[in-house]
């Protein structure tokens, strides 16, 4: 962690907060989490509300495949850090042969048609954003994607093109898997807000 | 498929005005000349130019001296957060924008 008051908490409750989850949890805190709690009235108020929106409300994408949305975005922006917990995230629902297929190759992983066309275009939108245009929004259309799920599977590419990039200039601590295991818990049940 | 959707367009203008136009510990001035930056935009001053770039083209490249050179100039960790994640979501509302407007276009 680049900035120490990350780390460490910023006011009194924080810090204790810090402190009594990770003697709960049985493990560091990770960084993440650290970085929800710290100058709160800065983002807290809407960058948490829209992740926890966009991760665990409505839409047709389910829970564990927006986590490997996430996992992929992740990828995409070699951020070690998030591909270790939205991995193991995913992992809960899709199963880690399949999440670690897509993390391989998804256009060959076993997932659904739909799922693949979508990938492909946010992995374009993540890499070359100025290059995506309405026929490759046409392509997931016609695959069977709404554009509502479109949108739905944007924000969660446009969140974790947020994320991986705050995660990697602070240098986040990289848990251990069995680490990412037991914080992917806490993601399933506590969600993100 | 169907959806009962999130208002993203909602949350994605909100997090924007937030960022980029209210008063926090640093200058929105500041903060959305990081925020361009990192989304392509032009050169900003040092030390805040090398850090925004590296944020938005590969952040997992950035480095202690970028990050170190920030926060000496602005003086508090709470500064430097904030330009910080200004970066990051300037990249990150980039591509917002782009995909929207993708799916808009598809659907005329």
């Amino acid at each position: 962690m680049r900035l120490q008051e990350i780390d460490t908490g910023d006011t009194l409750g924080s810090r204790l907060l810090i402190r009594f989850i990770s003697t709960v949890s049985g493990m560091r805190l990770p960084d993440a989490a650290r970085v929800a709690f710290y100058h709160k009235d800065f983002l807290g108020g809407v960058l948490g509300p829209w992740t926890q929106a966009t991760m665990r409300g409505p839409s047709s994408w389910s829970v564990g495949e927006r986590e490997l949305m996430a996992a992929m975005t992740a990828k995409w922006n070699s951020c070690a850090f998030c591909v270790g917990a939205h991995r193991a995230t995913s992992a809960r629902s899709l199963t880690r042969e399949v999440v670690d297929a897509a993390l391989s190759d998804y256009r060959t992983a076993p997932l659904p048609a739909p799922l693949i066309a979508m990938l492909g275009f946010l992995e374009k939108l993540t890499r070359t954003p100025d290059e995506v245009t309405s026929a490759d929004a046409r392509l997931v259309l016609a695959a069977g994607v709404t554009q509502d799920a479109m949108a739905d599977a944007v924000a969660v590419t446009t969140l974790f093109a947020i994320v991986t990039r705050y995660a990697d200039a602070l240098q986040f601590a990289m848990p251990t898997e069995a680490e990412f295991d037991k914080a992917a818990d806490m993601l399933l049940k506590r969600g993100y807000a | 498929m169907t959806s009962q959707n999130t208002d993203h367009r909602a949350f994605a203008l909100r997090l924007e005005q937030r960022v980029f136009s209210e008063p926090a510990e640093t200058d929105p001035d500041l903060r959305r000349r990081m925020g361009e930056r990192a989304a392509g935009g032009s050169p900003i001053a040092a030390p805040y130019d090398a850090l925004a770039h590296q944020i938005g083209e590969a952040a997992y490249r950035v480095s202690d001296a970028q990050v170190a050179a920030v926060r000496d100039m602005v003086g508090t960790d709470r500064k430097a957060f904030e330009l910080i994640v200004s970066a990051a979501i300037g990249a990150g509302l980039r591509r917002w924008k782009a995909g929207i407007a993708a799916i808009e276009g598809a659907a005329e």
